[in-house]
């Protein structure tokens, strides 16, 4: 992983200075913060049965589509459109090492928006503490498990943008095909929500591919054991295969281009 | 640290390619090429558009494979070491793309750290490569964006320099630069001349010219020329050319000159303005040493009134359209008899495939 550090400080710098990042950031965090203030108002009278952090984490996946891309759809297609791609594998730095940095650049950046949504029940606990102690705020598990769900979706999501931005020179495409690939992956969890049983043994060919399929089967329906605190395995495992897999494809895909 | 002396104590090339081919789909792009280039020696790499220059270029500096053959640099071999011997490689690519949003200081920081410099040395490499390419303190906190064609020419050349490397590689350079920003380019080679090997594509051919030790002349992927300018002008054009300003008619000054050479041939006759005078170029295949006669003999004529006499050699324009004509020749032949046998096969309907 020859220059891995020094790819992941300079993209890192690249989406602090860019000012897209900035505007997508600051609206995706205003919008979810308006959303956290009325879900807030209405829990009480609402029927939701997850603790109140699970709908901060939410709304961070289902508005992951429209905030990933402007993380990731510069990494690659930038430096193709530019021919800076080639500069870049003239120095001694390895494919893999070029991949990875990118997309922990574009993930840093994800985990820091999501520090920022996470800043919303922490001001309203250091404001108003008994309200936010009758919310739940005040159990520990839910923010681990709330967090680590974020992080492995969150993961695998800008893996996914890595790969689109790698395909193609023109970056609006690649930012289309962003929300376009993360937005299917959203809607079938969100349609095979609640379908899946919680047996373990498998009773037919249809069972096999849904435990196959794993979190994009059920990733929604493991929230609410996330929410609670309970660490599920199988979907950091089945979301850790995902971001293999596309930052595979993505390596093949710049590898392709050298030859 | 790459060994690049052998057993013997003798000096091993910087650069050896042997045999090296590469195909892109149906084209043969490298035909088996093989060359070397030794240490400290500035090499003009020549050739017409899609001779395969840029194709060698970039297998040399570890871009894109080399479908077959062995190429090496600084005794190892690309193919095995290709990460080691990048670290020993300066590569300017063709059309220089460099990154617009950041400043000259802040892209030559992340060069260097991508070529592992670090700490005191990476300051001093970046302070050296800044001074090698002139582009001072000012320049080098600009925006690259907002840079002149020329700048950033230098950017690309002071970021191929930082590691200390053995082998400079350049993809046409000075390509839509204007004569001074060349002029400087070419002075930061002679600067570093001897120390440094580098191996430039040009099609400004008078560049290569002025400052290349020796010429590669390549042509439908395969090396058609390779020497020194003298080695070439005696290999394609072995003749001397004598440029003579005088009074008088053609015919009188052909007979004074072929008293001295009777193979001396004239081969141009035009007027000078104003002056009245004509200016007459004669060839001849027995070199410089017959200067002397000719001007002697043509001073003694007082009828000539001579005002100039100038020796010279074919340049390199000359030597490239030579070397590359029979190469086309031979790819025009060719390419004629394969469509012959494309359109008699499909008349007398066989599969020519088959």
């Amino acid at each position: 992983m020859r220059g891995y550090w020094v790819i992941l400080r300079t993209e890192l710098f690249g989406l602090f200075i860019s000012p897209s990042t900035y505007v997508a950031s600051f609206y995706f965090l205003a919008l979810l913060g308006i959303g956290f203030r009325f879900f807030i108002e209405s829990f009480m009278s609402s029927n939701w049965i997850l603790p109140p952090l699970s709908s901060l984490v939410l709304g961070l996946i289902f508005g992951a589509p429209a905030l990933i891309p402007f993380l990731t759809m510069r990494s690659f297609a930038e430096e193709r459109r530019l021919g800076t791609l080639e500069t870049l594998l003239s120095a001694p730095v390895n494919t893999s090492a070029l991949v990875w940095g990118k997309w922990s650049a574009s993930f840093l950046f994800f985990v820091l928006i999501a520090c920022g949504a996470f800043c919303f029940p922490l001001l309203l606990w250091s404001w108003f503490p008994a309200q936010a102690q009758s919310l739940g705020f005040d159990h520990f598990e839910h923010w681990v498990g709330g967090g680590l769900f974020l992080l492995i979706f969150g993961a695998s999501f800008t893996s996914v943008g890595i790969f689109a931005s790698s395909i193609t020179k023109n970056q609006m495409v690649a930012g289309m095909l962003t929300f376009t690939l993360l937005t299917l992956y959203i809607a079938v969890m969100a349609f095979s929500y609640g379908e899946s049983s919680d047996s373990h043994l498998m009773e037919g060919p249809a069972d096999l591919i849904r435990s196959c399929l794993g979190s994009l089967d059920d990733g929604l329906d493991k929230l609410q054991h996330f929410a609670v605190g309970v660490i599920d395995i199988g979907t950091i495992l089945h979301q850790m295969i995902i971001l293999l897999f596309f930052l595979s494809l993505a390596t093949i895909q710049i590898e392709r281009i050298k030859h | 640290m790459i060994e690049i002396m052998s057993a013997e104590s003798k000096p091993l090339p910087i650069i050896e390619v042997i045999n090296l081919r590469k195909k892109y789909g149906l084209i043969q792009a490298l035909k088996g090429i093989s060359f070397s280039i030794g240490k400290g020696e500035i090499v003009g790499f020549l050739g017409p558009n899609g001779a395969g220059k840029s194709t060698t270029l970039r297998i040399l500096s570890g871009l894109i494979p080399a479908d077959s053959g062995e190429a090496k640099v600084c005794g190892v071999d690309l193919a095995e070491e290709e990460g080691e011997v990048r670290k020993h490689i300066g590569y300017l690519a063709e059309n220089n793309p460099l990154p617009e949003d950041l400043r000259v200081i802040e892209y030559l920081n992340f060069r260097a750290r991508l070529k592992g410099l670090q700490g005191s040395r990476k300051r001093e490499r970046i302070r050296i490569a800044l001074d090698i390419c002139d582009l001072e303190r000012k320049v080098s906190e600009r925006k690259i964006g907002n840079l002149s064609k020329g700048f950033r020419q230098r950017v690309g050349i002071a970021d191929a320099l930082l590691a200390e490397p053995r082998l400079v590689i350049l993809d046409e350079p000075t390509i839509g630069l204007d004569p001074r920003q060349s002029a400087i380019i070419r002075k930061m080679m002679e600067r570093l001349r001897g120390e440094v090997s580098f191996l430039l594509s040009s099609h400004i051919l008078s560049e290569v010219e002025a400052c290349c030790d020796r010429m590669i002349i390549l042509s439908h992927g395969q090396i058609v020329a390779e020497g020194t300018l003298l080695e070439l002008q005696r290999k394609f054009v072995n003749k001397t050319l004598f440029e003579i300003v005088a009074r008088g008619n053609r015919i009188d000054l052909q007979k004074v000159v072929r008293l001295v050479d009777p193979s001396c041939e004239l081969i141009q006759d035009d007027p000078v303005e104003v002056s009245g005078k004509r200016r007459f170029v004669f060839s001849t295949e027995k070199g410089e040493a017959l200067a002397e006669k000719v001007l002697k003999t043509l001073l003694s004529e007082e009828a000539f009134s001579l005002s100039e006499f100038q020796v010279s050699r074919p340049d390199l324009e000359t030597i490239f359209l030579r070397a590359t004509k029979k190469n086309w020749e031979e790819q025009d032949f060719i390419g004629r008899r394969n469509r012959r046998i494309r359109m008699e096969s499909k008349t007398k309907g066989i599969d020519i495939n088959s």
